[in-house]
This record gives C-alpha cells, sequence and structure tokens, in this order.
C-alpha cells in the first residue's frame, strides 16, 4: 500500500481507537465510583466538538508560540505512529517523542500566560521523572534482544517468547509510564485537580481539539508500543483484547487512587524505576534471564 | 489496515447515532426504563454476529455499526442486550470455527 495512505490510515485508526479507549478508561472510573459515567464515544464526541467551537485567545499569551505547539504537539505523535505501527523503526525514536511531549506539555503551561499554564509548565519540568524508567526499559529491552528496531523486537520474541514474561521488571517499568499518562493518573501532576486542566487550560476551541487529538493518538501509541515490545507478534484482536485490558487497569488504578503531590509522584516513580532496574539487571547478569 | 480503519469507523458512528437516537427516546434526567428491550437485543445480535462471523469487509462493518448503534446508547441502556448480542456472536464463532 502506498505509504502515505498507510500513516493516514493507521493516523484514523489511532485517533478514534485512542478517543473510544479513553472513554472506556473514563467509564470504567466511573463504575468503580457508583457513577453511571459517560458513554464510551463521549471522549471522541468530545474531542470533534472543539473543532466547531469559537476559538478564542487570551490577551496575555505569546501568540505565535500559543498557537504553533498545539501543532506541534498533533506533529509529534503522528511522528509517533509512524515510527511505531507504520514503518516499526527505532524505540529511540519514540522515546524522543516522548521527550519531546515533555517539552510541548511544557512551553504549551508557559505560553499562555495563565498562573494555572505556569504551574503546570513548572510540574512538567518535575515530571520529567518518568522518563528515566521508559529510557532504562528501553535499554533492558536493548540488553536483552541486542536491538532497538521494533521490527527486529518482535522477531525476537517471535523466537524466545514474549519479553514480559523473561523481563518482567521492565514491563513494570513501562507500564508505570503508561499509568502515569492516563487520565486522572496518581502521578499526573502536570493536569491535576488544582490546575482545572494543567496546561491545557487556556486553549480553546479547535486549539484544544487538536490537543484532544494528540492525546487520544498518544494513548494509543503508548499502548501499542508496550504490548509490541513486550508481547511479542500479536494480531488485531491480541491488540484489541490487551488495549481493553491495560485500560480497564488504569482506569481501577485511577479511580481508586489520590494524586500525588509532585514530591512523592516523583519519589514513588523514581523508586519503583530503581528497583525494577537493578533487578532486571541482577536478573540478566546472573543468568536467572538466559 | 483499511478493513480495520473501516470497522472502527463504523463503530464509531453506529455509537453515535445510537446515542442521538437513544436521547430522543429517553429523555428522562435519569434511567426510567430498565426492561430488556427485544428489539435492540436482536439488532445487537445481528450486528455482532455479522461484525464476527460474516467474514466480508461490507457487512462486517454493517454488523459493527448495528452493535454500536446498541453498544452506544444512553448510560443504562442497551447493556444487557449487548452482553446477550457479544455472548451469541462468541458462542457462533467458535461453533463455526469448530464444525466449519
Amino acid at each position: 500500500m502506498n505509504l502515505m495512505a498507510e500513516i493516514l490510515i493507521q493516523v484514523v485508526i489511532a485517533f478514534l481507537a485512542g478517543s473510544l479507549l479513553l472513554g472506556l478508561h473514563r467509564k470504567v472510573m466511573a463504575r468503580v465510583q457508583k457513577r453511571p459515567g459517560p458513554p464510551i464515544v463521549q471522549h471522541l464526541i468530545h474531542s470533534l466538538k472543539f473543532f466547531f467551537k469559537e476559538t478564542a485567545i487570551p490577551k496575555t499569551v505569546s501568540k505565535v508560540f500559543y498557537v504553533g505547539i498545539v501543532f506541534i504537539l498533533a506533529l509529534v505523535w503522528i511522528v509517533g505512529v509512524i515510527a511505531g505501527p507504520v514503518a516499526h523503526d527505532s524505540l529511540l525514536i519514540l522515546f524522543g517523542v516522548y521527550a519531546v511531549y515533555k517539552i510541548v506539555e511544557h512551553n504549551s503551561g508557559s505560553s499562555s500566560g495563565s498562573p494555572y499554564g505556569k504551574l503546570s509548565c513548572v510540574r512538567a519540568v518535575l515530571s520529567a521523572a518518568t522518563e528515566l524508567p521508559l529510557f532504562a526499559a528501553i535499554v533492558l529491552v536493548y540488553l536483552m534482544t541486542g536491538t532497538m528496531n521494533i521490527g527486529e523486537i518482535i522477531t525476537y520474541q517471535s523466537v524466545h517468547g514474549p519479553l514480559a514474561f523473561s523481563i518482567p521488571l521492565a514491563a513494570v517499568m513501562f507500564f508505570m509510564l503508561i499509568i502515569t499518562k492516563s487520565p486522572y493518573s496518581p502521578f499526573a501532576i502536570t493536569k491535576d485537580k488544582a490546575l482545572i486542566s494543567g496546561f491545557e487550560t487556556e486553549h480553546f476551541g479547535f486549539l484544544r481539539g487538536f490537543m484532544l487529538f494528540s492525546e487520544s493518538i498518544a494513548w494509543y501509541v503508548m499502548l501499542w508500543v508496550f504490548l509490541t515490545i513486550f508481547f511479542g507478534p500479536l494480531n488485531a484482536v491480541g491488540y484489541l483484547i490487551g488495549m481493553i485490558v491495560i485500560t480497564f487497569i488504569t482506569g481501577f488504578i485511577n479511580a481508586t487512587t489520590p494524586i500525588f503531590s509532585p514530591n512523592h509522584s516523583v519519589m514513588t516513580q523514581i523508586t519503583i524505576g530503581a528497583i525494577c532496574f537493578f533487578g532486571t539487571l541482577l536478573m540478566i547478569f546472573t543468568g536467572v534471564v538466559a | 489496515m483499511l478493513d480495520y480503519m473501516i470497522y472502527i469507523l463504523a463503530f464509531a458512528i453506529g455509537s453515535i447515532l445510537g446515542l442521538l437516537y437513544s436521547y430522543k427516546q429517553h429523555g428522562e434526567p435519569f434511567v426510567a426504563d430498565t426492561d430488556f428491550n427485544m428489539v435492540m437485543a436482536a439488532v445487537a445480535i445481528f450486528g455482532w454476529c455479522l461484525a464476527f462471523d460474516s467474514g466480508n469487509v461490507i457487512l462486517a462493518a454493517i454488523g459493527f455499526l448495528l452493535a454500536g448503534f446498541v453498544m452506544g446508547e444512553r448510560p443504562g441502556y442497551g447493556r444487557k442486550e449487548t452482553a446477550v448480542g457479544l455472548i451469541i456472536a462468541i458462542i457462533l464463532y467458535f461453533l463455526l470455527k469448530w464444525t466449519v
């Protein structure tokens, strides 16, 4: 198939599947908290709705920066789709995508001129603590498979079995990243309740629409990468079931945990990351993992 | 991947249509009617069976549209019907797999 058509199809799938999964996430959280919750399709309708709303731009913003950052956010996650589901390229590109996402969170908050956005921008710097476990997980995958290429990691797993069974602690580390990026997460210090909508607070109309579009794609890409590098070659049904199960688990966790303060969040992430990293190194070098 | 995009698009459109239809039928501020809706159950069974067992992209897309229509109903409606439809479609899938 034509590459451009493949990219377009994958982006549409990522947006729709990500939106429906985030809708399911809200539904699970609501049911755990004994509320009916919104329909599963609500997140998708919500995203589309913003494209038709009036786009107001506050006086305090740095205009070019304020508008441009939204498109960079969308572009970053489209690159994520291209590097992951379309091309099966290097994990380092996806790590780069995640690192730029952090910078975009930070700049999106600071460009608005709102105190809520600025506070979120400061917290985005702290939440870079999530990147260390992510990078450590990628390093461990490299130590096991000898490659960073997603296609080759899939081939490795088709021969040796899923990495989740050989280096489970690395999978736990990556799973922590997914929990961190899920809505209402205990580690979501850039968008917690004290900040209203965090770095998105001052973005209205189609700008918010683009942000929600990017978040849906981000959720899909992160689940796709996790399932691909830890659960081996999967077919479409496998991905669907895996994504629904992970969304259920994160929904349960987020519905039953409070949102941590920034210092608790960072320390918890670093501690879990360090335990899992050294634990996996110990497993590899003592020969527990062949 | 084109077929998966068609399926998910059909499911999303079906869900939105189901939500609109359901709010037209039930405008109450609370869930007023918890009875099992036979018509919706038939639509759900037909939809999920087409989606899982037809083996044809167009028919499966129509199936996902119908399944999404029932599943996407207002919260509190269409849950039991969806569950029945899914169970019957999955049983049929395994029966077809083992017997054909």
